[in-house]
């Protein structure tokens, strides 16, 4: 769902840009590639993400837990009415639990049809890429597996993992 | 930022196209009124709080609570539909249908304009349309069959909707053959759902009803129209979930009523809301049945244990018990009402009683030894008073129903009742079948809303027959079979001290005190002087053999009347006349003079056979012993008034 409104962002944008660009020609080819990355850790691994498909990033709030659910899922939160399961992007991930501090951040996305908040160790600056920059995701990226990336970005402090998250998400293990 | 909700709007359009929905411009111009003062309101609640003029904050709450539910009511006025969207299709069913089985059927629609909520007139369609067909199939009799039971040769069907105390009340009534309870009765025994002694004490209501239990069908043959027996089951399910009910009327040859009723709507519940552990939960009114609190000091006898599972009783009923903290893997808590906190409850079963001292934290071990070095310290004597009068050992208990079971869900605390908002659960929690959604409360915080059906299938609770229906009609055939085994007056005595016995007080003339010097023994018979004649006396063991009468000064004399004679029975103390209704054991202790046991009080008593014991001792009483049998079953004794 996720991926086909952004692809449809892309192209809407596209569409604009080569207009303006037919009238103007001032954007180059590799400015319309660029895309914002929001980034954070989750464990070691420096991950990001398009930063329009994040709602907004809050501090931990009060959440009330749900017995017998997943272990990944911490809780549930009221977000302005919105109810929003909680997840600890860390377990999910097979990294092992986030630990509490001060710099824990709640990424809330949304993600088939409902809210859904990631829990992560701490988030990073947002980052501009350039989408022709993507590599291919390693197997592994520290200690998270390569399936949850769909590409890599190398920048001057390290690489940056592409989160999918449809996949993350997704129930099927 | 802009272009994802525009984008967002434009997939809502793709995939909402037909549900669109019709709202009058008055109640729009009534909403747009409303949020604008919601917003005046709103500027009124940052001024009062930017000045800090805390005196009126009260008058602004007050606003924005009256405008808030002005709101809410416009808003679910624009939910509400006319029934008549639902009901419009049905002439043309009613009509093709009729063709089809070669019937004239008529169809009336009145009250069209009916307001229920979206939701509900969507879910209802399918369930109308059943019951519909099902009138005009099996309902309505063929032209010929009417014109020999002088009816009209068409049959008529009349869908009737309107308000009826808070709810809407659907009735579909067809004049045709009615439904023949024996007949419903018999096909439910032949398919083995209910047994023929169930049967038997089911009223011709409870009897038409049956119609609905799951895999029930009358019907000879399948046809594409009905007879598979899932439909009624099915219709009955669906309203369940909406909230509603539904029942049926029906007189043989005349008529049949369904009528079905229906909450206004489902967006907004009135639920209970309980605590355990430290989260608070909402059952949904409809499921909720009574609230009941066992005070700690009858803890002990109204909770029972059958194998593992633990049951209450429950106004003569045993009503299987869930503590909610087990089911949902939580850990076991008690609100202690004394320290107003909440703590580990540590008991293994429920009628155990509470420590003094709880252990708030720490392992099993821990709290053990804890446990021990505290009670050391505090190795005060315990009051008698004490034991299990605490409110802390009483228990709350949830009393819910579903469409197939009751039972009652333990919790720590019970709160008030208040009107949530069901919010669907996100997809990660889809696993979890305890919840049927969450609710945000008042303070914010969310409370998940329970789904007491589910609950009850998590904690293999099953039902004891296949349905609610037939666990109902088995309790019915048990209070009757109990109203069936009379009641029985009995006078218990001793003879020895330690056999009890008992007459039929029916039997019973009166009762003397006398001294045992008063017995005279003449002619190897005892006798006493008694109203100026001689009464003769026997005692159980003269037949029976039980141990001998008691050796004491003052003696009983049971004085029973025996045809046109008078026999006194020797008998001690304590005596009482009870009404019982027992079951009577004449095999284990029968002989001559005794006509079987049972268990009374406590005590098994031996029942007295008095007319054997008096035939034993003067056999030449037998002629009048058939009269005094005559009598018995003609009219009954009644015991005198100073029988005490």
């Amino acid at each position: 769902m996720f991926e086909k409104r952004t692809g449809k962002i892309g192209g809407d944008m596209d569409k604009t840009k080569t207009e303006t660009q037919t009238k103007t020609e001032i954007k180059t080819e590799a400015e319309m590639n660029v895309v914002e990355l929001a980034t954070f850790y989750v464990g070691d691994a420096l991950c990001g993400m398009n930063i329009l498909q994040i709602q907004e990033i809050n501090k931990l709030m009060m959440m009330t837990k749900v017995p017998q659910a997943p272990d990944f899922v911490l809780g549930i939160l009221n977000l302005r009415g919105q109810i929003v399961t909680v997840i600890d992007l860390g377990k999910k991930l097979g990294m092992g639990e986030t630990d509490m501090s001060l710099e824990l951040r709640n990424v809330i996305v949304n993600s088939t049809g409902s809210s859904v908040g990631l829990l992560v160790k701490k988030i990073g600056d947002v980052v501009a890429v350039n989408l022709t920059n993507k590599e291919q995701p390693p197997a592994n990226m520290s200690g998270i597996q390569g399936k949850f990336f769909t590409g890599v970005y190398k920048k001057e402090n390290g690489l940056i993992g592409i989160l999918d998250i449809n996949k993350v998400l997704s129930m099927e293990e | 930022m802009n272009n994802q909700i525009n984008d967002k709007r434009e997939q809502a359009e793709q995939t909402n196209t037909d549900t669109s929905i019709r709202v009058q411009v008055s109640l729009l111009d009534s909403l747009m009124t409303l949020a604008g003062e919601l917003v005046l309101s709103r500027n009124q609640l940052l001024q009062t709080i930017g000045s800090e003029d805390y005196h009126n904050v009260d008058a602004v709450g007050q606003r924005i609570d009256m405008i808030t539910s002005e709101l809410q009511e416009a808003i679910m006025l624009t939910r509400m539909q006319p029934i008549g969207n639902v009901f419009s299709k049905f002439p043309s069913v009613v009509r093709d249908l009729a063709k089809k089985l070669g019937k004239n059927v008529e169809l009336e629609i009145i009250g069209k304009d009916v307001e229920l909520d979206k939701t509900i007139i969507e879910a209802i369609s399918d369930p109308l349309t059943h019951l519909i067909r099902n009138s005009v199939d099996h309902g309505i009799e063929m032209p010929s069959d009417r014109q020999e039971i002088g009816k009209p040769e068409s049959g008529r069907v009349v869908l009737r909707a309107f308000h009826e105390a808070g709810q809407v009340v659907i009735e579909i009534s067809d004049d045709g053959k009615g439904l023949d309870g024996d007949s419903l009765a018999a096909a439910a025994i032949g398919k083995g759902l209910l047994s023929v002694e169930q049967v038997q004490v089911m009223s011709e209501k409870e009897k038409v009803n049956l119609i609905f239990l799951p895999g029930f069908s009358t019907a000879q043959e399948v046809s594409d129209v009905s007879g598979r027996g899932v439909g009624m089951d099915v219709v009955k399910t669906n309203l369940d979930t909406l909230g509603g009910s539904i029942d049926i009327v029906s007189e043989i040859n005349c008529r049949t009523t369904i009528s079905i009723k229906l909450p206004l709507t489902l967006a907004i519940i009135p639920c209970q809301i309980i605590m355990t552990g430290d989260e608070r939960y909402a059952i949904p009114q409809v499921n909720l049945e009574e609230l009941l609190r066992i005070p700690a000091h009858q803890v002990k006898e109204r909770i029972e244990c059958v194998g593992n599972a633990e049951v209450v009783r429950l106004r003569g009923n045993l009503l299987p018990l869930i503590r909610l903290a087990d089911v949902i893997c939580i850990e076991r808590t008690y609100f202690d009402p004394v320290d107003c906190e909440k703590k580990v409850d540590r008991r293994e079963r429920i009628s155990d009683r509470r420590g003094r001292v709880s252990q708030v934290s720490g392992s099993d071990d821990q709290g053990l030894q804890q446990a021990k070095t505290t009670g050391a310290k505090q190795s005060q004597p315990r009051l008698i008073d004490d034991r299990r009068h605490s409110p802390r050992s009483a228990l709350n208990i949830v009393v819910v129903s579903t469409g197939s079971m009751r039972y009652g869900l333990i919790v720590d605390q019970l709160l008030d009742s208040e009107e949530i908002v069901i919010k669907p659960l996100g997809i990660h929690l889809q696993g979890c079948k305890g919840y049927a959604g969450a609710t945000t409360m008042g303070d914010g915080r969310i409370a998940l809303i329970l789904d007491v059906s589910n609950l009850a299938r998590m904690a293999e609770l099953m039902p004891l027959d296949d349905t609610h229906r037939a666990a109902e009609v088995a309790a019915t055939t048990e209070e009757t079979l109990r109203m069936n085994n009379e009641r029985q007056s009995l006078l218990v005595f001793r003879s020895s001290e330690e056999e009890q016995f008992g007459v039929n007080l029916d039997l019973v003339d009166r009762i003397e005190k006398i001294n045992q010097s008063k017995i005279e023994e003449l002619g190897g018979k005892r006798v006493m002087q008694y109203r100026g004649g001689s009464l003769p006396l026997i005692c159980v063991d003269d037949v029976a053999t039980v141990q001998s009468l008691a050796d004491r000064e003052d003696l009983l004399v049971i004085v029973f009347n025996y045809g046109s004679k008078t026999v006194g029975l020797l008998a001690i103390g304590p005596i009482d006349a009870l009404e019982v209704n027992v079951d009577i054991d004449n095999v284990t202790l029968k002989q001559n003079g005794i006509q079987g046991s049972a268990i009374i009080n406590g005590y098994t008593t031996m029942l007295v056979d008095v007319p054997e014991l008096i035939d034993t001792i003067y056999p030449e009483w037998v002629d009048d012993s058939l009269e005094f049998l005559s009598e018995e079953q003609g009219t009954s004794f009644t015991p005198s008034s100073d029988a005490h």
